[in-house]
Formats: structure tokens, C-alpha cells, sequence
């Protein structure tokens, strides 16, 4: 093995964004586990962020994160490349995140302090800011993300996807197994609602 | 405000930047007088500025868990390897000589399928006479992942010797695959064994 374990130094000296993921797939399935290392690397904040914004609650989309990374080194060896890395590890994060909803919905669990534990591990901001604005603000984000969270699960996934993950809807209806039709038909319908429910906001001047 | 015939759809692609850049200009210079589009477009551009912000708030400043990596490999270590069930490997078996009854005469399907049930109740399974390798599962996670690795290599030997023989690939695909599982199992003993059976096709070639 030492033949590997110099290749995997060489890697890691070598590697950066010059490599791109399908090279990186390819190190892997050679048995590069250095290569799988460096495609963490890249994802992880992408994926995290993505969970997070969709399950609201910081341990579970840690936990997620893990079982996202998880599927994908198992099932790496074996992939065939049709899309992108990057969608194949979003279509995995989705249907997770799907499940999660799923099983939520069925055992529905008060998570009260979800948001004060999301707050809680901000980095610390601008400490000369007002304490009263920033109460209205966050009492405005929560407002507005519990309407987000109203959007069904495909409409959510769809405006979370283009929206903030910047994939493009060809790219969407790959990771979600839709036509591209469909995805544009929910990311519609999902903007639509929200202009709906956050509407009496701006109509009172809240926001 | 009269209501204009464009289709709302349309607007929505506008606004989420799904136009193409003809559409772009054409939809630019008809909002300079329409003014229920202008309306239209900044109500969508506002509550998708509301929701960015609020999104914004949460995701771009939350700590990612640092220690994920090993985390993961921590999680790999503690699997139980699955070994496969009599019944997939029955499966597996059956679904070989299915392969057979497709592409073989009756005769030679015949022979071949008491030649490999004989084979199987006397030596066993005849694709897994490889090596095998078994890990403890106290074992550390970089001794998993070896055992990943081999795994990995013995997957792909056996799918160049079950072409080879059941697929009647041809002698160059099977040299090109063996080289592939050769430089996959650079180092181990795997590389001997693509080599041995290396040496066999091309001599044939």
C-alpha cells in the first residue's frame, strides 16, 4: 500500500479547484480516499446550508449533512455518472430532507427553541446596533421564513434549489427527478404563495 | 389599471432570470409603458428580496460542524459490513443463467447450467474464489476503509470475469477492463491476480 499512500500525498499537495469533481470521482473509485476527502470539502457548507434552510434546526441538518455524505461514499464506488456530482449529492440531501419531513409529519415534535438554537450559533454581529431593530428584525425573518416553510415540500425544495443553491432548472429537474416544465410550474406556484401570505404584511407597513 | 396580456409566467421568468437575453430586452422595453408589469414585477422582486433577507439571516453565518469528515469515517467504521443473504446470492445465481438462456443455443444452456449448478453445490459460488478480506470490527476506521478499497477491486474483477464469461464480451473489452481493475488495485495483491488473468486474454489476441 505504499504506492496509495504516496499517491495520497501527492494528492493532497496537488489538489485544488484545477480538479474538477468528476476527476476527483474518478481518484476515488481508484481508491484515492483523499479525493473523497477534498469533494467533502467542497460540498459540505453547500449541503449544510441547503438542510438547513429546509429542517430549520441546526443538529439535524448536521446529522443529515453526515447521512448525506454518508449514502454518497457508499454509493460513489458504483455511480455512473448522468449529471453533475454536485446534483447527485443534492438529489440524495433532497430526499433525505423529504424523509425528514415525512416522518416529522407523523410524529410532529414541538421544536419551540429551534430558532433560539439557530440564533444562538450565529457569529456575533455588529454589537453597536439596536437591540429593538434587531428584535423586529428577527421577529420579521421568522415571519417570513414560517411562510417559506408553508410552500409544499416540492415547491419548497424547487425555490430553495434556484433560489439559494443557484442550480439552474435543468439541473432541478435532475435532482428531483422532474421534467423542467414541472420544476418551473412549482417554483411559480411557490413565489405566487409567498407573495399571497406575506402580502398582509406590507399591506399593514410591517415590512 | 387595465390588466395586460402578458402571461404571468412570463413575468415569472423575468424575474427569476429565466428569459434568454432577447426575451430580456424585448420584456425591458415594454415595461416602459406598461405599467401593470412594472407593478407586477416589482411586487414578485420585493417578496423575493423579503424572503432572501430572511434566509440570509440564518444559513450565511451559521457554523458548519468542523468535524464532520471524521465524523463520517467514524460512522463508516461502525457499519456492519452486510454480507449478502442465500437469498440475493440464489437471486444473483438465477438471474446469471437468465443472462445464459438469452444469448446461448438450448444445448449449450443446458450443459452449461448442470455444469454450474455442479460447480456451485461443489466449490461453491465459481465468481467469488478471489481472496476475501476480513476486518474485526474493533478495528480502526482507516482499516475499514482499506477493507472498503479491496471490496471495491473485487466488485470490479468479478464483473470482468462475469462478461468474460457469460457476456461473451470481446477479448479487448476484457483486456481494457483488466487493465482498469489492474491500476485500480495498484499495490495490493488484487494487481497480481488482474495481471495473471491479463496475460491469459492477450495471449489469445
Amino acid at each position: 500500500m505504499v504506492s496509495c499512500s504516496i499517491l495520497n500525498e501527492s494528492l493532497a499537495n496537488n489538489m485544488d479547484k484545477m480538479i474538477d469533481d468528476e476527476m476527483l470521482v474518478t481518484q476515488f473509485k481508484s481508491g484515492i480516499q483523499k479525493a473523497f476527502d477534498e469533494l467533502m470539502k467542497r460540498y459540505e457548507r453547500r449541503i449544510f446550508s441547503y438542510l438547513l434552510r429546509s429542517v430549520r434546526n441546526y443538529e439535524d441538518a448536521e446529522e443529515l449533512t453526515l447521512e448525506v455524505f454518508f449514502k454518497a461514499y457508499r454509493a460513489l464506488g458504483s455511480w455512473e455518472p448522468k449529471a453533475k456530482f454536485s446534483t447527485w449529492l443534492y438529489t440524495i440531501a433532497s430526499n433525505l430532507s423529504i424523509d425528514y419531513h415525512r416522518s416529522k409529519s407523523r410524529h410532529p415534535v414541538f421544536t419551540f427553541e429551534d430558532e433560539d438554537v439557530i440564533e444562538k450559533r450565529l457569529v456575533a454581529t455588529d454589537i453597536s446596533s439596536n437591540p429593538e431593530k434587531q428584535l423586529e428584525d428577527k421577529e420579521r425573518g421568522e415571519i417570513i421564513r414560517a411562510a417559506v416553510d408553508e410552500l409544499s415540500a416540492k415547491q419548497k425544495e424547487v425555490f430553495m434549489l434556484t433560489r439559494y443553491e443557484g442550480l439552474q432548472i435543468k439541473e432541478v429537474a435532475d435532482t428531483l427527478g422532474m421534467a423542467e416544465g414541472t420544476v418551473k410550474i412549482h417554483l411559480h406556484r411557490a413565489i405566487k404563495k409567498l407573495q399571497t401570505l406575506l402580502q398582509p404584511l406590507w399591506e399593514n407597513n410591517e415590512i | 389599471m387595465t390588466k395586460c396580456n402578458i402571461s404571468e409566467a412570463h413575468i415569472m421568468d423575468y424575474v427569476t432570470g429565466e428569459l434568454d437575453d432577447t426575451d430580456v430586452a424585448e420584456y425591458r422595453h415594454h415595461l416602459r409603458t406598461c405599467n401593470y408589469c412594472i407593478r407586477e414585477v416589482n411586487a414578485l422582486k420585493h417578496v423575493l428580496q423579503l424572503v432572501d433577507t430572511a434566509e440570509a439571516e440564518i444559513t450565511p453565518n451559521a457554523i458548519v460542524p468542523t468535524d464532520l469528515n471524521s465524523k463520517l469515517y467514524r460512522r463508516l467504521a461502525e457499519e456492519p459490513i452486510q454480507k449478502p443473504s442465500v437469498q440475493s446470492r440464489f437471486t444473483d445465481f438465477i438471474s446469471r443463467l437468465g443472462l445464459i438462456l438469452q444469448i446461448q443455443k438450448p444445448a449449450v444452456v443446458g450443459l452449461f447450467a448442470v455444469a454450474a449448478i455442479a460447480v456451485t453445490l461443489l466449490v461453491g459460488n465459481p465468481f467469488n474464489n478471489e481472496p476475501t478480506f476480513e476486518v474485526n470490527q474493533s478495528e480502526s476506521a482507516d482499516a475499514r476503509i482499506e477493507q472498503y478499497h479491496h471490496q471495491g477491486i473485487q466488485r470490479s474483477m468479478e464483473d470482468v470475469i462475469r462478461n468474460k464469461n457469460l457476456r461473451h464480451s470481446d477479448e479487448w473489452n476484457t483486456v481494457s477492463q483488466l487493465n482498469r481493475v489492474k491500476d485500480q488495485a495498484k499495490g495490493t495483491d488484487w494487481a497480481v491476480i488482474a495481471n495473471k488473468h491479463l496475460k491469459g486474454v492477450s495471449s489469445k489476441l
